[in-house]
């Protein structure tokens, strides 16, 4: 009934999982006057039991993991998660650190990946206004991370062409 | 009349507060909001899935808000000055106490600072319900009312009632209770979905009252009440686009500096000017 209004009041909880702050200023950026992501009625609460879009940056160090868990399990359903920067989707720089987790998705689940370092205000606003598409789609059932509980597994993780079509046979048609 | 303005305070509460939203957006030069957002935030509350810390926190945010929404239609029914004050002290005790029973510790913080706000403005309410008494010889909100305006008579009390709005609306240089950067809410943190929703009604609630006693100082001049109103509404969002958060201990300093020794002055000047 009232799924229709979810998309007009997200509420945004932005959670730094040890990113190099690049991605943090572009999303300050993108909340400040001038893109000013408040006239799609998003506000940037800071309080995971009142908002609907987590936006992660940064690789997940092992550090930061535990709170990063607890942060979107404290987030009532419906929620989406939306990673910004290309080290929080894949790992990115940082990849194969021995400090850091490749990418965000392998602990919760990640809707609407941003890529660029730093991804700028305009990508930020077109990954937060598809996740809102996405949003409204979703039910108030509770989600599992798919990487940890092996429906995306690692092998489907590349930094490049080549390691991909060694892992992956692709078939010829 | 009374009946409809008692009822319908949290939904014009929160109408006035899209207005807000959209005037201080522009005020920073940038699109804003649309004007019913609050009404969209409201509806998208309800539709979270609901979570509660524990029963007492939920029954204490539903009391509170019925404490508020109680001491407004004492307002709008034209009741006694000091109840209506008081009732509003209430429903702030039972905010804090929420506030104080779960253990999250931006709560607790956010419930020192309530209460310490509270500290601070509550002795100046009941001076200028003192001040409506000696200038119309009543307490009763009808016959302040029906008298002519009572900002001729104590102007310096008006200036302490506006030093007061910040305060009271949770807005800079006075947010430091709510401190959404720091506290991320203080007392209304550990509320979520649907139960959220109580808390965000009567923090709407609470606009009405404000305004309300703002309107009281025109008396029965209907048309200088509204002027009052708008002009203050105007004045209180420049002041929060142009000063930033002060701390909880100058906030509790400056407010008796300033509109404590204001509302003792106004009573000074109608006992002997
Ligand atoms: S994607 Fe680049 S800019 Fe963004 S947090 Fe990672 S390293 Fe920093």
């Amino acid at each position: 009934m009232f799924e229709k209004f979810r998309k007009k009041s997200p509420w945004i909880l932005h959670y730094n999982a040890g990113s190099c702050n690049g991605c943090d200023i572009e999303i300050l950026a993108s909340l400040a006057p001038k893109y000013d992501l408040e006239r799609f009625g998003i506000i940037n609460t800071g309080n995971p039991k009142q908002s609907d879009i987590l936006l992660v940056t940064g690789p997940v160090t092992l550090k930061s993991r535990e709170r990063l868990v607890e942060l979107y399990s404290q987030m009532p359903e419906p929620k989406v998660v939306v990673a910004i920067g290309v080290c929080t989707c894949t790992g990115g720089v940082f990849r194969k650190m021995y400090n850091v987790k490749a990418g965000v998705d392998r602990y919760v689940p990640v809707d609407v990946y941003v890529p660029g370092c730093a991804s700028s205000p305009d990508q930020i606003i077109d990954g937060v206004v598809q996740a809102l598409a996405i949003l409204e789609e979703k039910s108030k059932d509770i989600e599992k991370p798919k990487r940890l509980f092996g429906e995306l597994t690692n092998n489907s993780i590349f930094t490049n062409r080549r390691e991909m079509a060694k892992k992956i046979k692709h078939e010829k048609n | 009349m009374s009946w409809f303005l008692a009822l319908f305070a949290p939904v014009f509460g929160t109408l006035v507060s899209g207005i807000d939203r959209v005037v201080r957006a522009r005020m920073q030069r940038r699109l804003g909001p649309p004007l019913m957002q609050p009404f969209y935030d409201m509806f998208k509350l309800l539709d979270k899935r609901p979570m509660m810390v524990h029963k007492l926190h939920i029954v204490l945010g539903v009391m509170h808000f019925m404490a508020l929404w109680a001491s407004i239609a004492l307002f709008m029914f034209g009741g006694h000055l000091l109840y209506i004050i008081f009732t509003h002290l209430l429903s702030v005790i039972f905010l804090i106490l929420a506030g104080y029973s779960v253990r999250s510790p931006y709560s607790h913080l956010g419930a020192n600072r309530e209460l310490l706000a509270l500290f601070a403005y509550e002795p100046i309410l009941i001076l200028m319900a003192v001040g409506f008494y000696l200038t119309c010889g009543s307490f009763e909100v009808s016959v302040i009312t029906s008298n002519s305006p009572a900002i001729v008579s104590m102007p310096l009390m008006f200036i302490a009632l506006l030093i007061l709005l910040p305060l009271k609306l949770k807005k800079s240089p006075f947010d430091a209770p709510e401190a959404h950067q720091e506290l991320c809410g203080g007392v209304e943190i550990e509320y979520s979905g649907f139960f959220y929703e109580v808390i965000y009604v009567s923090k709407m609630t609470e606009i009405i009252f404000v305004y309300a006693l703002v309107f009281l100082f025109a008396g029965q001049n209907i048309l200088l009440g509204i002027i009052l109103v708008t002009g203050s509404f105007f004045l209180v969002n420049a002041v929060d686009n142009a000063t930033g958060r002060i701390r909880i201990d100058h906030l509790v300093k400056k407010v008796y500096a300033t509109a404590f020794v204001l509302a003792l002055l106004a009573l000074g000047w109608i006992s002997y000017v």
